[in-house]
This record gives structure tokens, sequence and C-alpha cells, in this order.
């Protein structure tokens, strides 16, 4: 990978928006996506005329449907030059905003609305072909949860995982959630290590507060260049400065370790071509669609060592006001994960908080935050996509 | 929770997996083998993971290894509601590649990672399904 394609700041995150979270809402993606469009064109004074590029993500909810992009496009009103939908799962959103850098500096648009928007509390059209229904759907583990109570088990047999400090993240990451307008509903009532502790299995040893919740929802974002920016007269513009993602690591290998994931790369990769050590990184927002991995991000990456991410998150506090602010939202955990739109859920956080503009859970005087995401559950490995955005304001 | 009682899903063949599932019918496990890196792959694909052709042969293998990783599944998928709560394990089978399936005659406070498995079969539609036991 190219290692400075951000690192001169000449692209430039404008605007976020973000619906509240909704469970059965009975809506479409098309309804979340139009909502997130509109309002990121409330904050910008831009109109669809002046969108020459749309990056998407595919909803779960329109699965079945082979030219969704090209349907959003109709729905907006927006006539891009640069179109894409992206399909690598929670690292769509982050992903996309370096698709959109790229397709930017390559010249082939100027001025990106990036959205994300599912409904699959409301209707999951998703069908996995492949290997899945000879392979995995007959044996009786279920979904995403077996797959992570295995990691979970072999990650025990390896370190030394403690409950308690994935207990303490729920309880941080659910008090972001009770801070958190657009955070589900009924998730905005404090829970306590105990109560993570005593959550009842699910795929032990992970429990159900380990875990997200399907709800319906959209978020996005316009990126464009730092000098159209600047005449826009943008305030607070937040700088994608380092990106790395990867897919299928380790994707020969039969016998791998499984507790080794894509982070281990890109990582380390994305603060080198950042000029930054994890020492540095002000505010994480790593992709949660278990707790678990948000521990073995940690040590990936590097905020600790192999092993000691239980100690880390022990000794660490990962509030909003603490010494490295973790998913202040709430997290996908905690606020809910609106389908494949969850990859842009902790993004959207950690731009609104560059920009100030977090509310009662503002992390006080933040100028850098790091956003990754997770994408697709592989055969009996961890995940398929590994992504690290770093973002400066 | 999952309060219906669903099926267990019914593996339907694809055209590179038809040996797989021949062998199962005659309850032997099956892999494929590339000659050209000296290596087993699971689950079964078109071509090579290592090389990317599509040189390939079926060999029938021990079924024998050790168990990796397991899981206790307390939220059954389909078809396993009479099984709650049931393990799932990833097994780590002497040729060198690993299997995840339903642990059988596994007590959940009796799975360790590191005991030895061996292959057993479940009848599934008109096939068998293969499932693990420990290897004493």
């Amino acid at each position: 990978m190219k290692d400075n394609f951000l690192n001169n700041k000449d692209i430039a995150i404008v605007a976020y928006a973000e619906t509240p979270l909704e469970r059965r809402s009975g809506k479409s993606a098309f309804d979340f996506a139009c909502a997130v469009a509109s309002e990121l064109y409330a904050r910008t004074g831009l109109a669809p005329k002046d969108i020459d590029g749309l990056g998407l993500i595919g909803p779960l909810s329109e699965a079945g449907n082979p030219f969704w992009s090209n349907f959003a496009t109709d729905y907006f009103g927006i006539t891009p030059r640069w179109l894409q939908t992206t399909d690598i799962g929670g690292c769509s959103a982050t992903g996309n905003v370096a698709r959109a850098a790229a397709a930017i500096q390559a010249g082939m648009c100027e001025t990106v609305m990036l959205v994300g928007a599912d409904t699959p509390s409301t209707i999951n059209r998703a069908h996995y072909g492949g290997y899945r229904g000879e392979f995995w759907e007959p044996t009786g583990l279920p979904g995403p949860p077996g797959m992570f109570g295995l990691l979970m088990n072999r990650y025990i047999a390896q370190y030394d995982l403690k409950f308690e400090a994935l207990g303490k993240l729920a309880a941080t990451q659910r008090a972001g959630a009770v801070l958190n307008p657009n955070a589900y509903e009924k998730n905005r009532t404090p829970i306590t290590v105990e109560d993570y502790l005593k959550s009842r299995p699910v795929a032990s040893p992970l429990r159900l507060l380990d875990s997200v919740m399907y709800c319906d929802g959209g978020n996005g974002l316009i990126v464009t260049t730092a000098e159209r920016a600047r005449k826009m007269g943008v305030k607070r513009p937040v700088f994608p400065v380092a990106y790395s993602e990867i897919t299928n690591f380790n994707g020969r290998e039969m016998t791998p370790d499984i507790t080794e994931t894509g982070f281990s790369v890109v990582g380390p990769e994305a603060l080198k071509n950042a000029g930054m050590s994890a020492a540095d990184i002000k505010m994480f927002h790593p992709y949660d669609d278990f707790l678990i991995a948000e521990l073995l991000q940690l040590e990936q990456i590097g905020f600790c060592g192999r092993g000691a991410g239980s100690q880390f998150l022990l000794d660490t506090d990962v509030s909003f006001k603490g010494k490295l602010p973790i998913n202040t939202g709430g997290g996908q955990i905690s606020a809910g994960q609106p389908g494949l739109a969850g990859g842009g859920l902790n993004l959207t956080e950690a731009v609104r908080q560059l920009m100030g503009e977090a509310g009662e859970r503002q992390v006080a005087g933040v100028n850098n935050a790091m956003v990754t995401g997770i994408g697709v559950i592989p055969y009996a490995r961890n995940w398929g996509s590994s992504s690290v955005l770093i973002l400066e304001a | 929770m999952n309060e219906k009682k669903t099926q267990r899903p019914v593996p339907r063949p694809s055209f590179y997996t038809k040996p797989f599932w021949d062998g199962a019918r005659d309850k032997k496990l099956m892999l494929q083998y590339d000659p050209d890196s000296k290596s087993f792959q699971f689950w079964p694909r078109p071509t090579s993971v290592k090389t990317g052709k599509a040189n390939l042969e079926w060999r029938e293998t021990s079924g024998q290894g050790v168990l990796y990783s397991y899981t206790v599944c307390h939220v059954p998928g389909a078809g396993f509601e009479e099984r709650v709560p049931y393990v799932v394990g990833c097994v780590e089978l002497k040729e060198g590649v690993r299997i995840v399936a339903n642990l059988i005659g596994v007590a959940p406070q009796d799975a360790k990672i590191g005991m030895p498995m061996r292959v057993t079969w479940e009848p599934v539609g008109d096939t068998n399904y293969y499932a693990f036991e420990p290897d004493r």
C-alpha cells in the first residue's frame, strides 16, 4: 500500500449525520439513507446537485437488490461520477473514507457523500452462499456468536482473560449510550460489571452482554478536498491522515493461531503512516461486534502487549473523561448495531467528537482519533477484514 | 429465546464438493490434498488456496485430531433445540486442517482443549454429517 496518500491532509470530512437507532422501525434502508442525506445537506448547505461522488454500504435489508447503489442515486436525486457500494462488512464505512479520498485524488469526483443505512431488525434478506450451507449451518454453530465463542476459549487457553475487564468495558460503553440521544432507547440505562457477569450465556464463554443487537438506522459523512472545505467555510474539518486495511489475513493457512488478527498488520502500519505511536492516540473507536474483539485490537494495534488487554482495561479509565476514551457514544454494543451500517456508528461518533459536538459526553480538547472496522466472520478464524483509520482535527 | 423447533439444514453438494459427500455417505472423511504444496485444505474449494491450481486429489483421512477450541451453545443453531446446551468444537486433524463440528458424548464441563478426538457420523437427509467424539 502507498504509505502516504492521506498524510498531506488534502482530504477533509466536512460533515457527519446520524439517525436515532430504532428496533423494528418498519422502515427501509431508503428511509434512513434519505434522512441521513437530508441532514448532511442541512449541515453543509449543499444540495443533491453538488454531490458528484457517492459511496455506500450494502444493507442486509436490501441484500437481494443487485442494483442498490443505482436505486439509491435515484432516491437521492444525485448524479454521481463515482459510485460504489463497499461490501467488506463493518470495514465498509472506514474503507469508504479511504476509497472516497482516492477517488477525489484521482480526479474522478470532488464532493462525496458516504451513506450507510440498514434495517435488519425490520427485515434481513441476507443469504450466505458459498461453503456455509454445507460446512457451517448444519454443524449447529450459531452464527457469529458461535465463532466468537470458539475465539474466546482459544484466547483463554493461550492468555489471561479477565471477565471483570470485559465487564468494565461493557459498563463504560453503556454509560456512553446513556448520554447518547441517538442510542437505542431501551439501552439507555446503566449496567454494572455484575450485570455483565450475570448475563445469560449465548455461546459460552460468550455472554449476551458481550454482543451487539441489530437495530435500524443510518449514518453518513461528506468528504471533499481540504481546499473546498476552506471555501465552504467549514469551521472544524476532520482530516483522515492514515488508513490501512487487510482482508483474509492468514487466508492460505489451515491451522493459524486464531487469536492473531489482521490488526497485527494494519494497526502498526496505520500508526507508522500517521507518524504516531499508540500512545499518541487520544480517543479509540474500535469496531465492537463483541467485547473480545476490542480487547484483541488493543493488544494487536499496540496499546498494550499481547495477553495484557485485560489488565490494560482494568488499569485504564476508558470513559469519555479518561486517559483513553473508548467508543464514547456507547459503541454498537450499547447504542445498537444498524446492520451493515454499523461500521459507520463509531466513525460518526469520532467525527462528532473531533468537531466538538458530542454534548454531555464530549472528550475535552481531543484532536485525534483512531477508528477501526471488522468485517465478515469466516470459517474457524477470527474475522475477514480489518481496517484502521486515523483522524485529526 | 428461540422456542420453535426448526429443521437441521441438509447439505446440498456442489459440483466440487461431491466427493466429500460421497465419502460421508460411507462414513469416510475425505479431504482435498494439494500435491504441489503437499498440504490438505478444508472446506473443499474448486482450486488450491496455496497455488490457485485445480490440481487437487481426494484422500481418505484418519478422522483423528485434537480439540483446538470449543464453545457451549445455549442459543441453538437450526435443528439443535433439543440438544441445548451442546458443545461445538474446532478439531485440528492430524492432516493439518481444522473442522468445526458438534461434539457428541462431551458434556459442557468435560470439554478440554487438547483432548484427542475422532470423527463420527450422524444421519442428515440422505447422507451423513460429520461430528467428533472423544478418542479414548
